[in-house]
């Protein structure tokens, strides 16, 4: 029973493996929600890439956090805080200014009037809106559905919550919704939807279509929609549309967001869940235990940045559709199929034709053989089996390292 | 039922003013809440901190610092941010000054690679931990009275709390009752020392009691140690890991804060045999990922501070709790029991005093603009006391608590305020003895405390205004 926690680490001295063996016998056999399920939870694979790719001094194209800064104008603000004595506990639910500057960017991009007092929930980060989402307003036992491939923190913070897993795997080449298919597995259990969109990692934004197919079945069904849109501001081909701008949909949904991704600081941990009051009751219950307040002086920048002229915003886009052409391009000229990608910095590809079994040997061959870090996608489906042909690649870095990277590949990849 | 909740909704739009559909609506949007949310209520602490807000009160009430953090720690997480430390990141160096703080303080091997989790706050390891070693059904000892988060950390990860009440005055560890909370369920104890909100330092006996019950039921212990450098008179904190066999079965969780006044940073950490740490850390990524990155590296900084640091910490609280023990001597407070540790004295009201703590705390608010935390939120029905009945249990609504985490200038204006009102204070509580009596006696009497609060608030503005015509004001 020691496997039901530990994982791979140094095999502990005898005594202690007694006590670690006397101590596990108090936890259950049986597949209970919390400790066996995160069982195969263990080091999130972005970490094993990435020692793997300082050992082999490879270009990392795997995680998804730029290599170059922020703007100066967000860094300054959370400086002044600082200096002005912003250093203590923040009011949990995020400070004024914040919640705030949420309120009013959600106007811009959606239209819909927020009470920031009410229905904004600042949190450490939109990881941590996802967990307080899903402990607050989610039962053991209860359904969730899921649209594979995910973001690996989806299915274990489920887990925690106790929620059982119904799983909808989007296929290449474009990712679209299967709309039957999702009918199908709403039951009478079901109590929400999980959405990402833009999508990571494949690119995908969700249309007007595939979303008011899904606000029908919402209402219909009285469920919920927990809608992460971390990278809304990274919408190239297509405009991002808030599922909780649909008719019927706000009362039942909760918009997730953050700071990190749109203002390349993914560090500061400050997110965001805009929901009506009956659902940010939920939200905020959980947050207030697990984190209790957000960070302080960088909750003041954050007000600053979401208040950044249109301009940021536009300049953000030009800049990051520049690296994506340098990167699509690169990947069509070495020979990948490189699936259409239309919101995030992610690029998910077909490696099959480099004779590589599956996409976690391509991924350590890519790194040991050429030098460059791509993602498997295997860890973003339920059924790893379902993404064995595809790996991700990001264009969140500065445009030599882009160059570079494919440069390697040019050189260096060759098809089997 | 969805088409019944659609129709109420209708209604609800149609006529908001229809009662009934709009509490059918307010039920059916309840039932979204998941049961452990629904069980939840608003952290008192902060419901009172509004009412503060509104009086422009004093406030010795919430636990962080009025005063500014260390510039040394500022500075280095503002070269941070210049310095570009801004995506995620983890700083194994916080690890290796953690684990070499544990062996200089607590003579404790712990390997910084394996055994340390950063997390974002004290708040996040303990609930990170909670998750992990808390299944659903698993008893959870707390001592009683306690830091509020513990027992909802524990429901929300399935458990069930256990209180064992400490005996005042002294706040004392009875070995008895300790013994018979244990049943084949426990997993685990919390133990917070040194402890909010009666600032007791545990000392060894009482750790070894712990620590041997422990062992005796081969339970996990789970401590909060974030006081761990504000203890007075000489006492040292002793970490319960550190006693023989603890370290195998004891997470310790602390963090930046409160020794470092920068509450608001969220830089905390846990500590635990490997095998433990990492299902903590797999919990930890799932809830926030890393904690801030800027702050993790002034952490290095602040870990990295020389001794005179700590000493002058501990020198600076203590001269302030002998401030606050004085101001509240003044009042009329009689203190048996003086804090040994933390920045909080728990003080019972005094005899004469028929108001309960909250009574007082709004008065002292509305009055002297003032405002401390009544004790009750710390305290919780003891299920297993096997004497429990009303009387015995009357003392959990006679504590204040208050905070002496305030500049001295704040103490000062404090103790100013609050000795304004003790003269007034003698006179209000035998009014106040006559009002309820009268009201006793009335057939109307409907006894709720707001009511009774306003009739004496105005019998104390009369006699408030009766004195300021005869003194003049410093």
């Amino acid at each position: 029973m020691a496997s039901s926690i530990s994982t791979a680490v140094p095999a502990p001295q005898q005594a202690a493996v007694s006590t670690q063996d006397e101590l596990t016998q108090k936890i259950p056999t049986q597949p209970l929600q919390v400790t066996k399920r995160l069982e195969k939870f263990k080091t999130t694979i972005f970490t094993q890439m990435s020692s793997l790719a300082i050992k082999h001094g490879a270009i990392n194209l795997g995680q998804g956090f730029p290599n170059f800064d922020g703007p100066d104008f967000v860094k300054e603000a959370a400086i002044q805080a600082i200096r002005d004595g912003k250093n203590q506990y923040a009011r949990g639910y995020g400070v004024p200014n914040l919640n705030s500057a949420v309120a009013e960017r959600f106007k811009k991009d959606t239209g819909l009037v927020v009470d920031p007092e009410k229905e904004v929930t600042v949190t450490s980060g939109c990881t941590e809106a996802i967990a307080a989402t899903m402990l607050g307003l989610i039962n053991p036992g209860d359904e969730v559905i899921l649209f594979a491939p995910f973001y690996d923190s989806y299915e274990a913070t489920l887990s925690m919550a106790g929620a059982k897993i119904k799983c909808i795997t989007l296929r290449p080449p474009d990712f679209s919704i299967p709309i039957d298919e999702l009918k199908s597995v709403v039951s009478k259990n079901t109590r929400a939807i999980l959405m990402n969109t833009p999508h990571n990692p494949t690119g995908k934004m969700f249309t007007q279509e595939e979303l008011n197919a899904i606000a029908s079945l919402c209402i219909e069904n009285d469920l919920l929609v927990f809608s992460d849109e971390v990278y809304d501001k990274l919408a190239f081909e297509m405009d991002h549309i808030s599922i909780a701008s649909l008719p019927g949909m706000y009362e039942r949904t909760v918009t997730m967001n953050s700071l990190g991704k749109t203002f390349s600081l993914t560090g500061w941990k400050i997110g965001w869940a805009i929901a009506p009051p009956h659902l940010t009751w939920g939200v905020r219950q959980a947050h207030s235990f697990l984190t209790f307040a957000t960070s302080t002086p960088m909750q003041f920048a954050a007000a600053t940045a979401l208040r950044a002229p249109d301009s940021y915003y536009e300049e953000l886009r030009r800049d990051y559709m520049a690296k994506k052409n340098i990167l699509v391009e690169g990947l069509n000229s070495v020979g990948f199929t490189v699936f259409p990608s239309s919101g995030t910095y992610f690029v998910v590809v077909d490696h099959t034709t480099f004779g590589l079994e599956n996409d976690v040997a391509f991924c350590e061959y890519l790194i040991k053989e050429v030098g460059v870090v791509a993602i498997p996608t295997s860890v973003f489906y339920l059924n790893p089996e379902e993404g064995k042909n595809l790996v991700r690649f990001t264009f969140c870095k500065d445009e030599e390292t882009l160059k570079s990277a494919v440069e390697r590949m040019k050189q260096k990849l060759s098809k089997k | 039922m969805a088409a019944v909740q659609w129709k109420l909704k209708q209604a609800a739009d149609d006529k908001f003013c229809n009662d009934n559909a709009a509490e059918g609506r307010r039920m059916a949007e309840m039932e979204k809440l998941s049961l452990v949310a629904k069980a939840l209520t608003p952290s008192p602490i902060q419901q009172l901190s509004y009412l503060a807000q509104r009086y422009n009160a004093i406030n010795l009430a919430e636990g962080f610092p009025d005063f500014p953090a260390p510039p040394h720690i500022k500075n280095a997480a503002v070269s941070a941010i210049n310095s570009d430390f801004n995506q995620y990141r983890h700083v194994q160096g916080i690890c290796d000054h953690v684990a070499r703080k544990m062996k200089e303080m607590h003579g404790l091997d712990v390997d910084p690679l394996t055994d340390i989790v950063i997390c974002c706050g004290q708040s996040e390891a303990f609930a990170a931990t909670m998750f992990a070693i808390v299944d659903q059904g698993d008893e959870v000892i707390i001592f009683d009275p306690s830091y509020e988060t513990y027992e909802t950390c524990i429901r929300l990860a399935g458990g069930v709390p256990v209180h064992v009440a400490l005996e005042p005055p002294n706040w004392t560890l009875n070995l008895d009752k300790l013994k018979k909370s244990f049943t084949v369920k426990t997993k685990a104890i919390v133990l917070n020392s040194p402890h909010n909100p009666t600032g007791k330092v545990f000392t060894k006996d009482e750790l070894e009691i712990i620590a041997g019950a422990c062992q005796t039921w081969n339970i996990l212990a789970v401590t909060d140690e974030v006081y761990e450098h504000i203890t007075f008179d000489k006492e040292s904190h002793i970490s319960l890991a550190s006693l023989p066999e603890m370290q195998k079965r004891t997470i310790v969780t602390s963090s930046l804060s409160k020794t470092f006044s920068v509450t608001g940073w969220r830089i905390g950490w846990a500590i635990a045999p490997a095998w433990i740490a990492s299902a903590v850390r797999n919990i930890h990524i799932r809830i926030t990922d890393s904690a801030p990155a800027p702050f993790q590296e002034a952490a290095l900084t602040a870990l990295s501070s020389p001794p005179a640091y700590f000493d002058s910490l501990r020198s600076d609280y203590e001269s302030k709790r002998d401030c606050a023990v004085n101001m509240l001597a003044e009042v009329g407070f009689k203190l048996q029991f003086k804090p040994k540790g933390s920045f909080f004295v728990f003080a019972p009201l005094p005899e004469n005093c028929t108001l309960s703590d909250v009574e007082f705390v709004e008065e002292l608010i509305k009055q002297a603009g003032v405002v401390a935390v009544p004790g009750c939120g710390f305290f919780h029905t003891t299920l297993c006391e096997e004497n429990s009945s009303p009387a015995a249990l009357s003392y959990q609504r006679r504590y204040i608590r208050f905070a002496f985490c305030k500049s001295e200038d704040t103490l000062a204006a404090a103790s100013r305020k609050l000795s304004k009102l003790v003269d007034a204070y003698a006179i209000l509580v035998s009014r106040v003895r006559a009002i309820r009596l009268g009201r006793l006696v009335s057939k109307n009497s409907c006894f709720k405390v707001n009511s009774l609060i306003s009739c004496y608030v105005a019998h104390l503005a009369i006699l408030l205004l009766a004195q300021k015509s005869e003194h003049s004001f410093k």
